[in-house]
C-alpha cells in the first residue's frame, strides 16, 4: 500500500502539479484571478436588472424598463473582460521574465485591440466590436498576449532595444526600450487583421470549439472533479492545479451565460462555469466536506473527531476546508479518501443533470466563493429557490456517503484514545 | 516575532494563525501572524518578516517560495501536514522553533 501510495504521490500528482506551475499557465491563472473582482461586482448588475421578484412589484417593472442602463456597469466589466485578463496575462508573464510588467500589459491589451477592426457610425464615430472582448474573445487574449510579451522579452534579452545614455532617467528610458518590440507586435497584429483580413475570433473560435464542447458535457464536469479531490488527497491544492488549466474555459461559459440573460435569451447555453461546481459540488469546499464535518457532529464518539467537527464548522459553511482535510486528515487516509472522491463524483452527475433538464436555472452570476452554498447558489442562478433545494439535497447525500465511512474511522480513533489513557 | 503564512489564498491560513498564536501566548510570546497567497510572496519578502512558513497544500510550489525568502535572508519551513488544522498550535509552535533556531 505505502509503494503505491509513494508511486501515485511521487510519479504521478507532483509532477502534475508542477507541471500547473509552468510560467505561461501560471500568468494566464493569475492574469485570470486578477479579473475576478470586475468579474463578480459585474456580475450584481444582472440581479438588479433582472431581480428575483414577483413580477407585478413596481420595482421590478422599473428594473424591466431600465434593465439597458442598469447592465452598463455589468458591459464595462465583465462582458468585457478579455480586455481585464489581457492587461492581467501580460503583467505577470513580463513581470516572470524580470522585464517591465506594465510595458508587458500594455503591449498585450495593443496586441488584443488589435485582433479587432473598428467601425465608423455617423453619429458615434469609431465604434469597438465589444463582444470580442468578452467570453468569444478570451482564448484570442490568451494566445495574443502571451505571442506580445514573448517579443517583448526576446528583444530585451538579445538586447534589441534603443538604448539611451545613463543620464536619462529611468522612466524616459524605460519607455524608449519598448519602442522596437511595440513597433513589431503592432506591425505584427496589424498585418494579420488589417492586411490579410483575417478575424483572429472566428479563426480561434473554430478551434476551440470541440473543446466548448466537452468542457461542458458530463464527462469535462467529472474529469475536474476527479482530478481535484484525487489532488487533494495527496494534500496538493486540486482547484489551484486543475483551474490553471480549465479556468479558462469556465469564465468563458460563465461569460456567455451572463450575455444570454442580458440579450435576453430563453435558454442559457452552459451547465458548468466555474460557479456550477463551487455551489453544487464544492459544498464546504472541494470533496463536498461539509457533509463530512456535518456526520462528524452528528455521528462521532471520539474525542479527537468531536473536537474537530466543532473547530471545523464555521469554516466550512464558508467553504474553507484545509482544517479538516489535514486535520481529519483525509490527506493519505484511504478510509476518507474514498467518500472524498465518490461525494463530488455523485453531486456532480445529481447536479448536472438536474440543470441539464431545467428543473434548475444554469449559474450565471459569480458572488464571492466564501458564501455559504445554498446563498450563494441562490445569487448564482440569479435567485432561482431550486438551486437552493438542489444544494440542500446534495449536502444530504453527502452526509450519507460520508457516514459509514466516518464510523468506521472514528472507531480506530476511539481504540485509539482509550490505548492512550 | 514576525510570521509570514503561505498559502493558496491566504484564506487558509488565516484560522491557523489563530491557532499559533493561542499557543505562543501560553508560552508567553507575543507573536504577529499574517497570512498570505502564493502572488503576495515576492512583494511582502521585501518586509521584515523573522520567518516564513509555507501550507503543506502549496508544496509543488514550495521551492518557488523558498527562493523569493532565500533571496530576502528569511528563513523558510513547509508546515507539516497535521499542524495544518485549528487543533495544530503546539505542532506548529514546535516547527516554527526550530526553523529559526
Amino acid at each position: 500500500m505505502s509503494k503505491f501510495v509513494d508511486f501515485m504521490e511521487n510519479k504521478l500528482s507532483a509532477p502534475m502539479a508542477r507541471l500547473s506551475e509552468q510560467r505561461h499557465l501560471l500568468a494566464i491563472r493569475d492574469g485570470v484571478i486578477s479579473a475576478l473582482p470586475f468579474i463578480i461586482v459585474g456580475s450584481f448588475f444582472l440581479i438588479f436588472a433582472f431581480p428575483p421578484l414577483p413580477q407585478d412589484w413596481a420595482i421590478t417593472q422599473w428594473a424591466t424598463e431600465h434593465a439597458a442602463e442598469i447592465l452598463i456597469p455589468y458591459r464595462m466589466t465583465m462582458f468585457i473582460m478579455s480586455l481585464y485578463i489581457a492587461f492581467g496575462i501580460g503583467y505577470n508573464l513580463a513581470k516572470s521574465y524580470k522585464v517591465d510588467p506594465l510595458s508587458g500589459a500594455q503591449i498585450a491589451v495593443a496586441a488584443l485591440l488589435l485582433t479587432l477592426t473598428p467601425t465608423a457610425l455617423d453619429e458615434l464615430g469609431f465604434v469597438l466590436p465589444m463582444q470580442y472582448l468578452g467570453g468569444h474573445g478570451l482564448f484570442v487574449t490568451i494566445i495574443v498576449s502571451i505571442l506580445a510579451v514573448e517579443i517583448f522579452r526576446v528583444c530585451k534579452q538579445k538586447k534589441i532595444t534603443i538604448k539611451l545614455p545613463e543620464s536619462v532617467p529611468s522612466s524616459v528610458s524605460r519607455s524608449f526600450e519598448a519602442l522596437i518590440p511595440v513597433a513589431i507586435v503592432i506591425i505584427l497584429m496589424s498585418t494579420i487583421t488589417v492586411l490579410m483580413g483575417v478575424n483572429l475570433h472566428h479563426l480561434v473560435d473554430k478551434l476551440v470549439a470541440p473543446l466548448v464542447t466537452a468542457g461542458d458535457s458530463l464527462v469535462g464536469v467529472l474529469v475536474p472533479v476527479f482530478l481535484i479531490t484525487f489532488f487533494w488527497s495527496f494534500g496538493i491544492h486540486g482547484v489551484s492545479v486543475v483551474g490553471s488549466i480549465a479556468r479558462p474555459l469556465w469564465e468563458v461559459y460563465l461569460v456567455n451565460n451572463s450575455e444570454a440573460v442580458a440579450d435576453g435569451a430563453s435558454t442559457i447555453p452552459h451547465i458548468a462555469p466555474e460557479t456550477f461546481f463551487q455551489w453544487f459540488i464544492w459544498i464546504g469546499g472541494s470533496g463536498a466536506t461539509l457533509g463530512l464535518v456535518i456526520a462528524m457532529l452528528l455521528f462521532a464518539r471520539s474525542k479527537y473527531m468531536k473536537n474537530l467537527g466543532r473547530a471545523t464548522i464555521v469554516p466550512s459553511l464558508f467553504n474553507i476546508n484545509e482544517p479538516v482535510i489535514f486535520g481529519a486528515p483525509i490527506v493519505l487516509n484511504p478510509l476518507l479518501i474514498i467518500p472524498f472522491i465518490i461525494t463530488p463524483i455523485v453531486t456532480a452527475t445529481l447536479a448536472y443533470f438536474a440543470t441539464s433538464v431545467g428543473l434548475v436555472t444554469p449559474t450565471y452570476i459569480m458572488p464571492p466563493w466564501t458564501l455559504p452554498a445554498p446563498i450563494g447558489a441562490y445569487l448564482s442562478t440569479g435567485g432561482d429557490w431550486r438551486a437552493v433545494v438542489l444544494v440542500l439535497i446534495n449536502i444530504t447525500i453527502s452526509v450519507i456517503i460520508y457516514m459509514p465511512f466516518l464510523k468506521l474511522y472514528d472507531k480506530k480513533m476511539i481504540a485509539m484514545e482509550q490505548g492512550e489513557e | 516575532m514576525k510570521v509570514l503564512f503561505v498559502c493558496s489564498g491566504g484564506m487558509s491560513s488565516a484560522i491557523v494563525v489563530k491557532a499559533l498564536k493561542a499557543e505562543a501566548k501560553k508560552h508567553g510570546q507575543e507573536m504577529e501572524v499574517h497570512a498570505i497567497g502564493t502572488s503576495e510572496v515576492e512583494q511582502e519578502m521585501e518586509k521584515d518578516w523573522d520567518v516564513c512558513m509555507v501550507a503543506p497544500q502549496i508544496k509543488h510550489r514550495f521551492d518557488q517560495v523558498k527562493v523569493h525568502a532565500d533571496e530576502a535572508g528569511i528563513p523558510c519551513g513547509a508546515i507539516p501536514p497535521q499542524a495544518y488544522t485549528p487543533l495544530g498550535g503546539p505542532l506548529l509552535f514546535k516547527t516554527l522553533n526550530e526553523l529559526i533556531k
